[in-house]
């Protein structure tokens, strides 16, 4: 198989899926849950257009990571305002501390 | 509509609009909580006793609920219109009882709504030809029980007997969900009727399941070994409500399963023994249980236990209708000793017989009824429980296993041990404290005049009784009796068993003194106080539950992180199963 | 082409959105007050006016799913949607009428009802989607209103804490399904559920695409292991907020993966085994989750893991077998566990109304706080009692009903398996009396708790209403069941056909 350019895509597509999954697992700060967030957003974009890119539906592919851009950066304010909030009511960003309701 | 559906409209329609009606009453008004209780009671035990004359082995009144529910039907056959007969009119006396004995109480208006509400499930129980039917009216018994096995909710007893009977009976509907809906699956129907009539059709597998998934179930209900820790600990409720749940009614229901079903399963290899073995291990454990205790209500309950045992062995060796007949006098003597064992716990305060004690001199009417009960009990001539408790015996000795039989025999004599030890502690013996306590009060006595009178002549009706079987169940092919044939038969075994019976008197007046002698079975006292481990077992299992429970509880940490690897494990295991499907 | 009834309900209920938030804030500044009745009233009133467009399509619905084309994108109320807009139009309303008591004079009034009627109208869109895109569209929609309304206590941490775990939780699945999406564009070349069943063969990039479709859009139907952020969520939203997450916001989740497993039935079986495998996880664990509870809410909330158990069931069987009774079943239980959780919040959190206007905090409320309920507030411990045993699967109780529905269909699938998981099932329903029954127990105690001793003489009526019209529906259909098979049958009905292509 060469190392077409809708190739080089996909791979790009997986390692964001890795490194969001991975930053969401690992790290411990509200705002980089939210960046981590952000990084699968820009992995599920990337998918619609290389996907609509092969099969020749490129215009589809565009208006439909404009929409994903519209939703996420919604979804990111509202985190954003939370962690806001979570700063001001509890005094820290650690997601470690955010964990009074359990069992 | 004919006469007849319209009956059965009404006999379960009353109830439930009177279980509404109460509940729309407001508390305070007591009076006519207990007027308007007693009212509707009776227009149901008026209908109940109406429908008797209109027992039919036709479906009567049916309702099409397409294709999944089936066609709800009412059949009044014998099963269903004596059965009826028995829960409505004595759930009418215990409302008359109930007048009397909750008077002052609070939440009345749950009281006899349930109660209501209870007394038309039981009743659609026993007429409903559809097995989702039976199954639905089954549940709301188990529900009623549980309401008002706990209605002192306060005490921590009455909350834990109230839940465990609900398990129980729950995990026992089970099986019978599992039976109804075999049956559904393969025969592509609900028809009681249907299934009796093409169960041979059946795969033996399928067959079988559904047999001991109600024989399963049948145990739960009717509280019988390994089931059957639930009814003592059902004895915190009202003691009206024992007497006509837990002692005439509902516990009869399993039993009653057993009845209607037999023709379908009589032929499972392994069934009918399971049956026997299940009845007749019951009656023994429970009559022992019986010597031991101590708590006036909680004798009574092991010796419906006991009983029930009787009626199920009855079934096990193939005498349905001697099953029945002494579902049927039992119903009535059991309702008798409860009633009357609850007028002594009014007046007296409590249930430990240790407390009582000559207690005859100041409630002679209650001892009065209350010797009636325990002679018919005992199964002295001619009182109703000698005549079927014969008949029981009978039908062992002619086709049933002799080991069976001899337990049986040895479970009359426990019988009479208990019995006499019951009455000699109550109403005999040295007073425990000098007090002068109330007899019975009026609406108390009516009730306990009735049962009483049904005691001594109840079994009088076996002649309509057995005609009203033969002609309106054609599956089951009785061998029903006339009032002499039940004469000839009854003291053919009679001798036998009446020198169990009174030896069994002639033990405990005699050895009654020997504390040394009893103290001998020490060992045998505190493990029949443990239920022989089964209540043991029980909690252990509910403990081991919880402790489950309480494990699994870690997996829910809170932490963020730990929710996204819930997500990345999820879609793992999930590609992982595609992976090996598509493989 | 003339618009049909159905769009005019969600117009009008994303139309009124603003008018609602805009009226609350007027009616706010005129009367300097934190509360605004308009906002109230307003929402009442959207939610009764969308009722009308929804009656006419109930009503039509008959001549066949009427279906609107605008461009590319195309809406169809088929029997899901039918089923879909009914429950979340029911219960929004009920859910509106309940809070204009319990959210009275609560800071930010116009907010909540405007999000809450902007959540009833992602539903019903979502219900209608026929492309998979489209339909990820009125999911987010849905998604960003309900994760306003569970942080809506933004000043409380409990609160706060729920909406971040919810939406980093429901945000990544999203875009796991946004990625499933491209897949399927990629092997199929279309993005329409109908195109989809007919190009769609067996192939890694469509078996990958399913497994982040269940993962993605499990995340918001609970699915176990993906359930964890529900507990938190439910119980810190809202009341009545909680009763529509519960009753329909779960379920609608549950539709939409629904909606594209069966686009794909022809990539492989073993969809149903999966749908079946987690609704046996859901339920177990969600039982055992639930068994040492104290605090109600939470309590609440594993139980609707218990019964999303029960639609899988279902829906798994009638997915793997082909049956239209376990698809039938399913979705009468979705309708039912709709009016069930439902009322048993609301009935909570008529006794969290006392608790909040006894000591005026947030805290929980746990099962000890019930003692003596049933004396001062009879008719709340009444509705609550019958909403727990509903969903204990008691008759004469609609949750009775359903499941016996749901069995029925494993039994005749046949399968031994399937009929041994339907045995799993009832068990569990045994299981579940195991903490059900006790809260009932604890409301019939003489002796009141503190909190009940220091509650309001009455409840409002408005919270009142809503309990009464629910528990009495819940008996109606528990003794007479076929009295939803107006909705039941079709929605089975439209998911075998859209399984059959």
């Amino acid at each position: 198989m060469s190392l077409s350019p809708v190739t080089i895509i996909w791979a790009g597509v997986f390692c964001l899926l890795g490194i969001g999954l991975y930053g969401l697992l690992a790290v411990r700060n509200l705002i980089k849950v939210i960046v981590a967030l952000q990084i699968l957003v820009k992995m599920a974009m990337l998918s619609l257009v290389a996907a609509s890119y092969s099969v020749d539906k490129l215009a589809l592919g565009q208006s439909l990571a404009v929409m994903v851009m519209v939703a996420d950066t919604i979804v990111a304010v509202i985190g954003l305002a939370l962690a806001v909030q979570v700063q001001q009511r509890l005094g820290t960003l650690d997601i470690s501390e955010l964990s009074r309701l359990r069992k | 509509m004919i006469m007849s559906s319209w009956l059965i409209v009404l006999i379960i329609g009353v109830p439930w609009l009177g279980a509404v009606v109460l509940r729309l009453v407001d508390d305070r008004r007591a009076q006519l909580q207990h007027t308007l209780a007693a009212a509707f009671a009776c227009i149901t035990g008026a209908v109940s006793v109406a429908l008797l004359f209109f027992s039919s082995g036709e479906v009567t009144l049916s309702l099409p609920l397409g294709e999944v529910f089936g066609v709800f039907t009412f059949v009044p056959d014998a099963f269903g219109v004596s059965l009826s007969a028995i829960a409505a009119a004595i759930g009418f006396l215990a409302v008359i009882f109930s007048v009397d004995y909750m008077q002052g109480e609070a939440q009345l208006g749950r009281y006899y709504s349930f109660i209501l509400l209870f007394i038309g499930a039981m009743v659609g129980l026993v007429l409903s030809g559809n097995l989702l039917l039976l199954f639905f009216f089954w549940e709301i018994t188990a529900l009623c029980s549980y309401v008002l096995i706990s209605f002192y909710n306060d005490d921590p007893n009455a909350v834990k007997g109230g839940l465990q009977a609900l398990i129980v009976t729950q995990l026992g509907g089970v099986g019978l969900l599992a039976g109804a809906l075999l049956v559904q699956a393969n025969l592509g129907t609900y028809q009681i009727s249907t299934f009796l009539a093409e169960a041979h059709t059946l795969p033996v597998g399928v067959l079988s399941l559904t047999a001991f998934g109600c024989l399963f179930a049948a145990a739960a209900k009717s509280a019988q070994a390994p089931f059957h820790y639930w009814l003592p600990g059902a004895m915190e409720a009202p003691t009206p409500v024992t007497a006509l749940i837990h002692a005439a009614t509902m516990v009869n229901a399993g039993v009653y399963l057993l009845a209607r079903f037999y023709p379908a399963f009589e032929g499972v290899p392994g069934w009918k023994t399971a049956v026997v073995a299940v009845g007749s291990i019951t009656a023994l454990i429970a009559g022992i249980m019986a010597i031991t205790a101590v708590d006036l209500k909680r004798v009574l309950a092991y010796s419906t236990v006991s009983q029930l045992g009787y009626m199920v062995y009855a079934i096990g060796v193939g005498g349905v209708f001697a099953s029945q007949f002494h579902l049927f006098s039992h119903a009535i003597f059991k309702a008798l000793l409860f009633l009357a064992a609850g007028t002594v716990i009014h007046s007296v305060g409590t249930r430990d017989m240790r407390q009582m004690g000559g207690l005859g001199k100041s409630m002679p009417f209650t001892r009065a009824v209350f010797i009636i009960g325990s002679l018919a009990l005992t199964g002295i001539p001619i009182f109703n429980g000698f005549w079927s408790k014969e008949l029981v015996l009978e039908s062992g000795a002619a086709v049933g296993p002799n080991w069976a039989y001899i337990i049986m025999l040895i479970g009359a004599g426990l019988t009479a041990i208990y019995t006499i030890r019951m009455v000699w502690m109550v109403f005999y013996g040295t007073p425990a404290s000098e007090e002068h306590y109330h007899d019975a009060a009026p609406f108390m006595r009516v009730s306990l005049s009735v049962l009483a009178s049904g005691v001594m002549v109840g079994w009088l009706l076996v002649g309509p009784f057995g005609q009203m079987m033969e002609r309106t169940l054609p599956y089951h092919h009785l061998h029903v009796l006339t009032l002499p044939e039940l004469f000839s038969e009854a003291f053919r075994g009679a001798p036998l068993t009446l020198t169990i019976v009174f030896t069994g008197f002639a033990l405990y007046l005699l050895l009654r003194k020997f504390t040394a002698l009893w103290d001998q079975f020490d060992w045998l006292v505190r493990f029949a106080d443990l239920d022989f481990g089964f209540s043991w077992l029980s909690d252990r299992f509910a403990g081991a539950v919880q402790g489950v429970a309480e494990s699994v509880r870690v997996t829910q940490t809170g932490q963020l992180n730990w929710n996204i690897f819930g997500l990345v494990l999820g879609l793992i295991v999930i590609l992982a199963v595609l992976i090996v499907g598509a493989a | 082409m003339t618009i049909p009834p159905f769009i005019w309900c969600i117009v009008l209920l994303w139309g009124l959105t603003p008018a609602i938030y805009l009226l609350g804030r007027i009616g706010q500044q005129r009367d300097e007050s934190p509360g605004s009745p308009i906002a109230r009233w307003a929402a009442l009133a959207a939610m009764l006016a969308a009722w009308i467009p929804l009656g006419m399509a109930i009503t039509s619905f008959a001549d066949g799913p009427a279906r609107y084309t605008l461009g590319a994108m195309a809406l169809e109320f088929d029997g899901l949607a039918l089923l879909l807009s009914v429950l979340a139009m029911a219960l929004g309303t009920l859910a509106v009428i309940y809070s204009i008591g319990y959210m009275a004079g609560s800071d930010d009034e116009e907010k909540f009802y405007a999000m809450l009627v902007a959540m009833i109208g992602a539903i019903v869109g979502l219900g209608c989607a026929t492309d998979l895109f489209n339909m990820w569209v009125w999911f987010e929609a849905m998604a960003i209103t309900s994760y306003l309304l569970v942080a809506f206590y933004h000043e409380q941490p409990g609160a706060l804490e729920a909406g971040v775990k919810y939406l980093v939780q429901s945000a990544a699945g999203s875009m796991l399904i946004l990625l499933g999406i491209a897949l399927v564009l990629l092997q199929t070349g279309t993005l329409d559920l109908s195109e989809i069943h007919a190009a769609a063969v067996t192939s890694p990039a469509l078996l990958s695409a399913g497994g982040l479709f269940l993962i993605g859009f499990g995340v918001k139907a609970a699915l176990v292991p993906v359930h964890t952020w529900l507990p938190d969520a439910h119980s810190q939203a809202p009341t009545g907020v909680s009763a529509l997450l519960s009753g329909v916001v779960i379920e609608a989740g549950l539709f939409a993966l629904l909606r594209v497993i069966t686009a794909l039935a022809n990539v492989t079986s073993d969809w149903g085994v999966l749908l079946m495998g987690f609704g046996a996880l859901n339920m177990l664990i969600g039982n055992l989750m639930a068994l040492r509870q104290t605090r109600i809410k939470r309590l609440l909330a594993f139980s609707s893991l218990v019964h999303i158990g029960y639609m899988l069931l279902g829906f798994g069987a009638a997915i793997y077998t082909g049956t239209l009774t376990g698809a039938q079943g399913a979705m009468f239980h979705v309708f039912n566990h709709g009016l069930m959780k439902s009322l048993a919040f609301m009935a909570a959190g008529c006794f969290l109304y006392v608790l909040h206007a006894a000591h005026s905090d947030h805290s929980a409320l746990v099962a000890d706080d019930l003692y003596g309920a049933a004396g001062r507030y009879p008719f709340a411990a009444l509705a609550f009692s019958i909403a727990l045993l509903s969903l204990g699967g008691l008759p004469p109780l609609a949750g009775f009903m359903s499941k016996w529905q749901i069995f029925v269909a494993c039994f005749n699938s046949g399968n031994a398996w399937i009929s041994g998981l339907a045995v799993f099932g009832a068990l569990n329903s045994v299981l579940s009396l195991g903490y059900y029954a006790p809260l009932i127990n604890r409301m019939y105690r003489k002796a009141p708790s503190a909190v009940i001793e220091n509650g309001p003489e009455s409840l409002p009526l408005s919270m009142l209403v809503p309990l009464g019209l629910m528990a009495l529906a819940i008996v109606m259909i528990g003794v007479w069941p076929v009295l939803l098979d107006w909705l039941s049958m079709p929605s089975g009905l439209a998911l075998m056909a859209a399984l059959s292509g």
